[in-house]
């Protein structure tokens, strides 16, 4: 027990709950898998029960559910403009399943699943294969003016459309990066600050100082709590502005 | 005479009730001024964070992408070190203009189109 509170990377370990290997590939039941069931769930009923009763003054969780609507399609409209709204359904289910990995990873003895890089990478690279394929269908060809830099010299062209397509590769890194390395580093440092106090407490005459680290981790918590909802903001404006790139290709 | 006793008594109660009134609204209005301060800090601090963090990663991960395309292209062709060194380059540049895009965007809102 004294090793699980001190080494801060266990929480990130994944146990299978249901061993299950059909034709050779691993697609057990794990404890990941469970949290995203019960992210889906959760953000499910919040949005089953805050409409279900429609009334004309809303009560908590009705209010709470037209909040978080009505701050997502404000961001899609004036990021991706009005033609952005058709992949509202898409950025809304987005937000909600980063922001409640974000916060029911923010509670004891969970898992959080935005903390994993194959799970927010498979996500940004959803979004971006999203961008890729709804701009040549829509656009065809011309979506491969995103990057033409208009008013370029032709010696410096093919100079340029390098950059820019190495930069548009990079952005599902980017994206993804951002979001695990952000969950990942505020549980670690939560996990590293209480194995402080512990340690401080079993530490003889040093446990006077153990409340230091206990305030931090209070501070920390409330840090974390911000920064979860920031990140699950964060994901969704920038998919918002990749989708733009791909209903408006010309700059 | 009982009457305007009362009014006067009336009166005195009605004086110290509202200057009871105002000092609670001045209290309040001082109370409110200092959260909000706080507040405001707080989230500008976030913003700033999430910018600086946004400016690394883009960075990080065009540097690393071009260096992950020289390093299969010189696998492929087996021109070790050639296209390493060249798509490191261009990586580094694509990361500066990935910047310069951010640093370049109208303050309105985060990351708003180009």
């Amino acid at each position: 027990m004294a090793e699980q509170t001190i080494d801060p990377i266990h929480q990130f370990h994944i146990d299978r709950i249901f061993e299950w290997h059909p034709f050779g590939i691993d697609a057990s039941f794990t404890n990941a898998s469970l949290f995203m069931l019960i992210i889906v769930l959760l953000a499910a009923l919040l949005m089953i029960a805050g409409t279900s009763s429609r009334s004309l003054v809303p009560g908590r969780l009705q209010s709470a559910a037209e909040m978080t609507y009505e701050f997502v399609a404000n961001t899609v409209h004036l990021s991706a403009g009005h033609d952005g709204m058709r992949f509202f359904p898409f950025v809304f289910s987005l937000f909600l399943f980063v922001l409640f990995s974000n916060l029911i990873g923010l509670v004891p003895y969970t898992f959080t699943v935005t903390s994993q890089i194959i799970v927010t990478f498979a996500l940004a690279g959803f979004v971006i294969s999203l961008v890729i394929v709804y701009g040549l269908f829509r656009h065809g060809l011309h979506f491969l003016k995103l990057f033409a830099p208009s008013g370029v010299s032709i010696f410096l062209a093919p100079f340029l459309i390098l950059i820019e397509i190495i930069s548009f590769l990079s952005r599902p890194i980017s994206l993804s990066v951002r979001l695990f390395a952000n969950m990942l580093a505020g549980h670690i440092t939560l996990k590293v600050m209480g194995g402080f106090v512990a340690a401080l407490l079993g530490a003889g005459a040093y446990a006077v100082i153990a409340p230091l680290p206990l305030l931090m981790v209070v501070i920390l918590t409330a840090f974390e709590l911000l920064v979860a909802l920031l990140q699950a903001y964060v994901f969704a404006i920038l998919t918002c502005v990749y989708l733009n790139d791909a209903i408006h290709p010309g700059h | 005479m009982a009457k305007e006793e009362n009014d006067d008594d009336l009166r005195g109660r009605l004086d110290s009730l509202s200057t009871a009134l105002d000092a609670q609204q001045k209290a309040s209005q001082e109370r409110n001024a200092v959260t909000g301060q706080t507040e405001e800090a707080g989230r500008s601090l976030a913003k700033a964070m999430n910018l600086g963090f946004r400016v690394l990663t883009e960075f990080v991960a065009a540097i690393g992408v071009g260096g992950l395309i020289g390093w299969k292209l010189d696998d492929w062709l087996k021109t070790s070190p050639l296209f390493l060194i060249v798509f490191l380059a261009i990586g580094t540049a694509a990361g500066f203009w990935s910047v310069y895009r951010i640093a370049s965007q109208p303050t309105g809102g985060p990351g708003g189109s180009r």
